[in-house]
């Protein structure tokens, strides 16, 4: 415990540096920034910041790099909240509750929450990397592709609890989405798949992509066939921050939500993802009222935004701890290590602890900063909203197509994105949602790669997944929770036959 | 009249200025606007990276902007597509690897072949692979690894289907005669973390990859892939010393234009390459991230492609990898 704190007081005294502290805020203003900005996510970024990255000292790059990470997290959320545009697959649980509130006039109480929340979950994940980063490090190694698949099976089941409508409809929708993430090139035998002969399939469907089309723009041709609903968005403003009061009514989501983000984010695979859907599912679980989930509860928004930005923070565990990258910003994040001569792995909190207390203290004071740039950016955010919708969304438009278009400069992702706003709009004329479809597509990919991965190593055998305790365990938590989520409508439709009789 | 006669003579000067000068103009004049780099990989990947360090230098060398475009997709193949199709004004160039360049002619029916719609430049750099086991294979030589892939099927993952990392270890299997067993990965990131969970048994893959955990014990390092043993891991042979004659495998990256570069254009991105290649700084970079710089350029490079592109053809089809 001693140690800990003079391992985070060396790191203060590393990031509080005066030339720490300016590339630590210039990398929290350009995640935020990218955040914001729909499409253009950190990864692009990261990589054009690269070579700029050359001439600075290894410590102030990395701080630099890792603030746009992070920064990026709080900004998307706000595109998430006040256009229904989430830029990120982390965002997608935000926009679900946020936007609604944004409409119900309670933009600035989600952004608030989101900000603050982060803030909380930010701190705690900073500690816990501290202080237990190496052995959590362990948990991570433990998942194999037999584990890693039982732990989705399970994602999917309480991806179920996402949905406030039809249980059907969203078994229906969770399994196309999960049908969706097979486009694209097998992983084993690099046949292409559904992909119709396009080149542009053969990787598969960008998740930005079928965000920005089945949400983004699918709300756009909503409110523009729907006038009258967007224009009570735009007359009601609602306070800016929330009360004391509703601080208090939040803060065991806030705190849930980064217990959920900070374990899952220490998964390889980018586990991270799956934080704020799991912070969703267990906050509309212990809901006295779960059927107001999905019409703007703002422990939707405080809990996922939470176990985001947790999660976001603790995925430097591995590549900290082991130099194993979780996910893409990750493996950047590797090469801009080896690129500056410090070789990622276990010896580098040994050899630079200067670098890894540093890295880790600046994310405490990144967010810090991410909080003092954001809350007054409210009152400008939720001004936005006040633009006429006619000349608001078509600058939304304009800045959605930039950002698909840069993913890979090809012009045939903006007309996909266009598409499958057109099938957003359909959905939701024929009332299924599309959130349970967008857990389906991520969580297929990893679904498919892993049991694919089990099933080699087993050869063939289903046994691997029972045979696995951690695996057996996620499985039976799977089945439990199933059961429980179908019980109530099997006992209900009982019950009905017994009127009838 | 008099007019007309200075009107003409002016422009017969100018003509033979003109003429005196034209070789050497194209070349002084390129690069007139930004050069695009393409890299037929999505941002954040190791080509990428290797991309933008050397585009930053090229800048330098050349004297004008060089623009990294990612074009992914199609397993590397939409860049090479792109490459094919431009104009060869050397405006718009490759950088390639061995997957698109020799080994997807194997695989995929292209639409262009890199070897006849691609114009060699230069190689920049040569990395070597390592073979490394986890804690489920304790072993701590290459003739341990080698015993026990006799007694059975050993496991390994790789960074995707027809990486460099999987058809260096379809070689090792065909040259040492040991039955493996492929798990593809989406990278070799989770590859690597499941090396070290022990679930799979050893991987073949880039140095930085893991030299990380070598130094530390938690993975071993047994051999090289190379030719010369790596400066980093002096005690480490190379699989050829090892027990496996006559094997080598590298991953290597390299500058193409589109075929019919002009050839002052082509002369002028030889000698900016080579520019960059000497830069003590930029090698520097390149070794940091386990490379070796090249000094193949134009016909010697073209013919490195030849004889890697033969190699790997008999290894993936004797394989089997072909997707129609």
């Amino acid at each position: 415990m001693i140690d800990m704190f003079q391992n985070l007081g060396l790191g203060l005294s590393v990031a509080l540096t005066l030339n720490n502290v300016f590339f630590c805020f210039i990398g929290c203003l350009i995640g935020t920034l990218v955040g914001v900005l729909p499409g253009v996510g950190p990864v692009a970024t990261i990589s054009i910041l690269l070579p700029v990255t050359l001439a600075l000292d290894p410590t102030g790059a990395l701080i630099m790099l890792a603030g746009i990470y992070y920064g990026a997290q709080y900004g998307g959320s706000t595109t998430a909240i006040l256009v229904n545009i989430p830029g990120e697959a982390t965002a997608v649980v935000t926009a679900l509750d946020g936007h609604e509130m944004a409409k119900k006039g309670q933009a600035g109480l989600a952004l608030g929450l989101a900000a603050i929340g982060s803030f909380i979950a930010g701190t705690i994940a900073t500690i816990v990397i501290a202080a237990i980063g190496v052995p959590m490090t362990r948990l991570g190694l433990l998942f194999g592709p037999a584990e890693y698949f039982s732990l989705m099976v399970m994602g999917l089941v309480f991806a179920v609890v996402l949905a406030h409508g039809s249980l059907v409809k969203a078994v229906a929708m969770i399994l196309a989405g999960v049908l969706l993430s097979c486009v694209g090139a097998d992983m084993e035998t690099g046949r292409e798949r559904m992909t119709f002969g396009l080149h542009m399939l053969s990787d598969g469907i960008e998740f930005v992509v079928l965000a920005m089309g089945i949400f983004g723009f699918a709300e756009i041709f909503k409110n523009l066939a729907d006038p009258e609903k967007r224009d009570v968005v735009r007359t009601s403003i609602g306070r800016l921050l929330p009360t004391m009061r509703e601080l208090r009514e939040n803060v065991g989501a806030i705190l849930r939500g980064t217990g959920i983000g900070s374990i899952l984010g220490v998964l390889p695979g980018n586990g991270a993802i799956l934080g704020p859907f799991a912070s969703y599912a267990m906050e509309k679980r212990i809901s006295k009222r779960p059927q107001d989930f999905g019409t703007g509860v703002p422990q939707a928004v405080a809990g996922p935004e939470s176990a985001n930005n947790a999660g976001a923070q603790t995925s430097f565990i591995p590549l900290l701890t082991l130099g194993l990258p979780p996910n893409a910003v990750m493996a950047l994040m590797v090469g801009a290590m080896m690129i500056q001569g410090i070789v990622p792995g276990p010896q580098v909190i040994e050899r630079n602890p200067d670098l890894f207390w540093g890295l880790i203290a600046s994310m405490w004071i990144g967010n810090l900063m991410l909080v003092i740039i954001n809350l007054p950016m409210i009152g400008l955010w939720v001004k936005l909203l006040q633009v006429p919708y006619r000349l608001l969304f078509p600058s939304i438009v304009a800045f959605c197509c930039i950002g698909l278009f840069s993913i890979s400069n090809e012009p045939a992702q903006v007309m996909l994105a266009g598409l499958l706003g057109l099938v957003g709009f359909a959905l939701w004329k024929l009332r299924f949602e599309a959130a349970p479809l967008a857990l389906g597509f991520v969580l297929g990919r990893l679904l498919e790669e892993k049991l694919r991965q089990a099933l080699i190593i087993s050869d063939g055998s289903m046994l691997t997944f029972v045979t696995s305790p951690l695996s057996a365990f996620l499985l039976a938590i799977g089945a439990v929770a199933l059961l429980i989520a179908v019980l109530p409508t099997i006992r209900r439709s009982r019950d009905e036959v017994f009127k009838d009789a | 009249m008099l007019k007309n006669i200075t009107r003409r003579s002016a422009l017969l000067a100018g003509l033979a200025m003109m003429s005196a000068v034209a070789l050497p103009a194209a070349a002084q004049d390129y690069p007139s606007k930004p050069v695009t780099l393409v890299v037929s990989y999505a941002a954040g990947g190791g080509t990428d990276a290797i991309a933008r360090v050397f585009a930053a230098r090229l800048e330098t060398a050349l004297g004008g902007r060089v623009i990294v475009e990612n074009r992914p997709g199609a397993a590397a193949n939409i860049g090479t597509d792109v490459v094919a199709s431009a104009d060869p004004d050397g405006y718009t160039l490759l950088v390639g690897n061995q997957g698109p360049m020799v080994v997807n002619p194997h695989i995929f029916n292209l639409k262009n072949d890199p070897a006849e719609a691609l114009d060699p430049i230069a190689m920049i750099a040569d990395a070597s692979l390592v073979v490394v086991v986890g804690p489920r294979l304790a072993v701590k030589t290459m003739e341990e690894f080698l015993a026990k892939a006799k007694e059975g099927e050993l496991i390994y993952g790789s960074a995707g289907n027809a990486s460099a990392s999987h058809v260096a270890t379809l070689l090792l299997g065909q040259t040492a005669d040991i039955a493996l067993k492929h798990v593809p990965y989406k990278g070799a990131g989770p590859a690597v973390n499941d090396l070290v969970g022990g679930h799979i048994d050893f991987m073949v893959t880039t140095i930085p990859s893991v030299i990380g955990l070598v130094g530390d014990g938690t993975l071993t390092a047994l051999a090289v892939t190379g030719t010369e043993r790596f400066p980093e891991l002096p005690d480490v042979p190379t699989v050829a010393e090892a027990g496996v004659p006559g094997y080598s495998a590298s991953a290597w990256y390299g500058v193409l234009g589109p075929k019919g570069l002009p050839e002052d254009v082509r002369a002028r991105l030889t000698a900016a390459t080579a520019e960059t290649l000497s830069d003590p700084e930029f090698v520097a970079k390149l070794r940091n991230d386990g490379g070796v710089p090249s000094t193949l350029s134009g016909q010697a490079f073209a013919d490195f492609m030849a004889s890697e592109r033969a190699r790997w053809g008999e290894v993936v089809e004797s394989a089997g990898i072909k997707v129609e």
